[in-house]
């Protein structure tokens, strides 16, 4: 611990130096360093973003404090990337001495990283929001999208009724959905529709799972509680080494929702796999689950793909 | 001294180390047992989610060490909740006042619980939950739907709470310290 203090403390000091030896040797910044020499994906916007988050660079800090302003007024969407990333990137390259006819290639690989890392900023946001929303039975819209989820999951036989008790069968605790969903509001239900929507079989092999008679479990409430994993994971920046290494995807809710339906089919995997005594051994299962995930999220080289390859015994 | 005595003290020790409590949190599903835990805690309340299974957690309070078991509350865990009545020294029900309609059957929930050999003697408290709600019955009368006057075989307290803010949880988190079944 003290060792890590120290050595972190020292860091500090010695950073401009290191940076300052490296910039005389390679003739690069760092910026360009990690650009050309990181893998691209996670490795690569995650070391960029560190950098500038520790940038002692007047100019630098004022680009970092002005992105955040954008997210903030939730402005960091693609029409508007050429306005606002152009003159940041300018900026930097300006400050940092780098020649934009010689490294073209460092301002589009950079311009990648940036749109990445804010978006994942703007995604934090988007997704706190549609937590905050607590499902409502006067909202319309809310309504329809809890009865298309039963029309998705169980297309052959229509409710009779709202409030009934066949909404056990696709794991919700009573009657009535709506007090279900508690803390994750709109986004618990948000995230179980995009899973029936996009991945129609994955979803439905999931629920039969759900429905064994012996390692069954309860799918909604279970789904929930991944929406919670999936919200921290989000949060406290675990989520990142998905986020950046989806090829062709910036971090967006869409991204995210596939994030849930990844950690969903794996989930059942896993549960099935341990052959549980019974529903009261969820606990553990999901904390050993969840410990494996943040494994995985750790290696920023890992890529994450849902296989969905379905056994159809 | 004499060796006995020492025997003695050592045992007294060993018997009482940081008086270890085992409290036991029931009730229906959505009557906000697990929003309690957090709160005796001292976490955040806003992330709730519905308890598959259960909950744990070890909460200091007044010299005590309370091992706090939040038991999911839908019906198809309820079964299970029998698994977790030995050794119990305080029972704590959770009612959700504004929930009228199923005032029945979470009476007809604890009556069955209070009938459990288990269970038996175990001091009883029940938080009347979810006051904040303009529907939500007072805790006089929750206490009369409950039957509570009837329980003759054990203490018993009802403590009206707001579980999402602290209201009242202290109150009867006191209560429970103050009742301690004295061990054999």
């Amino acid at each position: 611990m003290i060792i890590l203090k120290i050595w972190s403390v020292l860091q500090w000091y010695l950073r401009p130096f290191i940076k300052w030896f490296l910039r005389k040797t390679t003739r690069l910044c760092e910026l360009q360093r990690i650009c050309y020499g990181e893998q691209a994906g996670a490795p690569r916007t995650c070391s960029v973003e560190k950098s500038l988050m520790l940038s002692r660079t007047q100019c630098v800090k004022e680009i970092v404090t002005y992105l955040d302003n954008v997210v903030n007024e939730r402005r960091f969407v693609s029409e508007y990337f050429t306005d606002i990333l152009d003159p940041s990137i300018s900026i930097i390259m300006r400050a940092k001495k780098i020649n934009p006819k010689l490294h073209e290639s460092f301002s589009v690989s950079f311009r990648k990283c940036l749109e990445s890392i804010w978006s994942y900023k703007s995604l934090i946001i988007a997704i706190e929001e549609l937590r905050c929303c607590q499902f409502d039975s006067n909202n319309s819209e809310h309504e329809k999208k809890l009865l298309r989820l039963w029309d998705l999951l169980v297309p052959d036989d229509k409710l009779e009724a709202r409030v009934t008790k066949k909404w056990q069968h696709i794991g919700f605790q009573g009657d009535d959905p709506k007090t279900d969903f508690r803390g994750m509001g709109i986004l618990g239900l948000e995230n179980l529709l995009f899973f029936a929507t996009e991945y129609p079989q994955a979803s439905s092999h999931v629920l039969s799972h759900s429905l064994h008679p012996k390692y069954g479990y309860t799918f909604a409430i279970v789904g929930i509680n991944l929406t919670s994993m999936a919200y921290y994971l989000l949060q406290d920046g675990s989520a990142k080494t998905y986020m950046f290494n989806a090829r062709n995807h910036l971090p967006s809710i869409n991204l995210f929702h596939r994030f849930y339906c990844y950690l969903f089919f794996e989930f059942d995997k896993m549960w099935i796999e341990s052959k549980p005594e019974n529903i009261m051994e969820f606990s553990i299962i999901f904390k050993r689950f969840e410990n494996a995930i943040r494994t995985e999220l750790a290696d920023p080289a890992t890529v994450f793909r849902i296989n969905i390859e379905i056994d159809t015994i | 001294m004499s060796f006995q005595g020492l025997l003695n003290i050592l045992k007294k020790l060993r018997s009482n180390p940081e008086k270890e409590l085992r409290l036991l949190l029931l009730g229906l599903d959505n009557a906000g047992k697990t929003t309690l835990l957090k709160q005796l805690a001292s976490e955040d309340v806003n992330h709730v989610t519905p308890t598959a299974g259960f909950n744990i957690k070890s909460v200091l309070s007044n010299g005590f060490k309370l091992n706090v078991w939040d038991i999911g509350g839908q019906r198809k865990i309820r079964p299970y909740w029998r698994n977790y009545f030995e050794n119990t020294d305080i029972l704590i029900y959770v009612v959700d006042c504004s929930d009228h309609q199923r005032l029945e059957e979470t009476s007809l929930e604890l009556a069955e619980l209070l009938q459990d050999d288990k269970l038996r003697t175990v001091p009883l408290l029940v938080y009347a939950n979810k006051q904040d709600l303009p529907s939500a019955l007072p805790a006089s009368e929750v206490a009369q739907h409950l039957g509570l006057h009837l329980i003759r075989d054990r203490t018993w307290q009802i403590q009206a709470c707001v579980a999402t803010d602290g209201t009242g949880v202290k109150e009867g988190m006191e209560w429970v310290c103050k009742n301690i079944p004295v061990k054999k």
